[in-house]
């Protein structure tokens, strides 16, 4: 049985890989709605709609971190205004200005999940000051490299 | 014989021509008994109307944060189909700046889109919109770009359009048509809250000069107002922000959060142009931002404007 399951999980990430490497516009979109939904998560509970637990705290931060360093990997040449892509031309006219900009957000993401310990930050206040730096990386990019509407 | 008498009717056709053609262009300035009554400002109620308008957005440096806002000496020249356009430096420098302009003339460009030589501006600088202000807070405004920093340099930029656009007394006949200082769209019982937001963005905010589509003369078109529109940059759309629109969905709390914040109800961060305005309103009094709010859910909702 625990065979069948781990083989069962190859097969899924070996399906994953699969997709990422021939959809590569499919799969940045499902990491950045992953990512929308951590900010969500994050913004829900700093607004105090949703309330504040370590464990979803970390949650996001851990999210964020993920597609800090996977996304930069899922715009190859060739890739632009494919599907319904928000991607700007501008990525691929200037990967370094992209490729900096997206560090802002990785190193932020990496910075938060060093201070988010095992059980995650243990209140809002110290998840607030651990996620706003995060997620006041997004419009650094967005603004120049993302379309509008 | 015949010829000369040709010759001659078509030089006086000519003339008439001419002479309609400079007269239907003549730069109108604000009435001096109006100018007369122009008070003086006070530069803290005018630091709100700099982040409304936006003056930093385009006058300012590419890219500036912080107080390299506050910067005034010219920006990014903005592409657009009729040609490169230049934001001049605005600072108080008397020489590369407006140091030497008066209030009035001050007035005149903001109110009328002329500059302090009787030359018609171009409409670039939004004063289709800011013709809607109130002749108090464009005094409040310039008293407090006089508290900013003068910048003595001019950017090499330069503005270079297409012909018949290079023609800048054609401006005036474009004003003739279009100027106008009155409200884009009529909101029957609207509160006074919206009122007051209608006025923030329809005249300083000028939110519809990139969110409304523009007819062939590159006037905005009021029967689409706030429609979307497309980018007037380049690729993607500015979008439909009526409650046809995707803020059909939003509560008034959820657009004032987007202004402070950046992220819109699905905590989708800002992105692109509106970027650099989002930060500008978040500098806003909260009164102000819920008054735009009531603004956006009170104008006549529009589906998207037609693609091209």
């Amino acid at each position: 049985m625990r065979k069948l399951s781990g083989l069962l999980g190859a097969f899924a990430v070996a399906g994953t890989a699969a997709v990422a490497a021939d959809d590569p516009v499919a799969t940045r979109i499902a990491l950045m709605d992953a990512n929308g939904a951590a900010t969500a998560l994050a913004g829900g509970m700093l607004k105090q709609q949703v309330p504040y637990s370590p464990a979803a705290g970390k949650a996001s931060i851990a999210a964020w971190e993920a597609v800090a360093v996977a996304v930069g990997s899922f715009f190859p040449e060739g890739s632009e205004g494919t599907g319904h892509s928000k991607a700007s031309p501008k990525i691929w006219q200037d990967r370094a200005g992209f490729e900096a900009d997206l560090a802002k957000f990785r190193e932020a993401a990496a910075a938060a999940m060093k201070g988010v310990g095992k059980e995650g930050p243990p209140d809002l206040a110290a998840f607030q000051k651990l996620a706003q730096p995060v997620m006041g990386t997004c419009k650094t990019c967005h603004e120049t490299y993302r379309l509008e509407d | 014989m015949l010829l000369l008498r040709l010759l001659g009717w078509l030089a006086l056709l000519a003339l008439v021509a001419g002479t309609a053609f400079w007269w239907l262009t003549m730069s109108r300035t604000l009435p001096a008994e109006t100018l007369a009554a122009m008070p003086a400002g006070d530069a803290e109620r005018g630091a709100a109307l700099f982040w409304v308008g936006g003056c930093a957005s385009c006058h300012a440096a590419p890219g500036a944060k912080a107080d390299e806002r506050l910067k005034l000496g010219g920006g990014r020249v903005l592409k657009t189909a009729f040609g490169d356009f230049a934001p001049p430096n605005i600072s108080p420098d008397r020489a590369h700046g407006i140091g030497a302009w008066s209030a009035a003339d001050f007035a005149n460009a903001m109110l009328m889109g002329v500059g302090p030589g009787g030359e018609h501006l171009y409409p670039a600088f939004p004063y289709a919109s800011y013709a809607r202000m109130k002749l108090a807070d464009v005094a409040d405004l310039w008293a407090y770009l006089q508290t900013l920093p003068p910048i003595a340099e001019t950017r090499a930029a330069r503005t270079a359009l297409r012909f018949p656009f290079s023609v800048r007394r054609g401006v005036g006949l474009w004003k003739r048509v279009f100027l106008s200082d009155a409200p884009a769209v009529e909101l029957a019982g609207a509160t006074p809250e919206a009122l007051r937001g209608q006025y923030l963005s329809e005249g300083p905010g000028h939110c519809g000069e990139c969110h409304t589509p523009r007819n062939r003369a590159g006037a905005m078109d009021t029967a689409h107002w706030l429609a979307g529109a497309p980018n007037p940059e380049g690729k993607g759309r500015v979008p439909n922000i009526t409650p046809g629109g995707k803020l059909g969905d939003w509560t008034r709390e959820d657009v004032v959060y987007f202004f402070q914040s950046g992220f819109d109800p699905d905590y989708d961060a800002v992105g692109g142009s509106m970027v650099d305005v989002q930060e500008n309103l978040a500098m806003l009094p909260d009164d102000d931002l819920h008054a735009i709010a009531a603004y956006l859910a009170a104008v006549p909702p529009r589906a998207g404007a037609p693609q091209p």
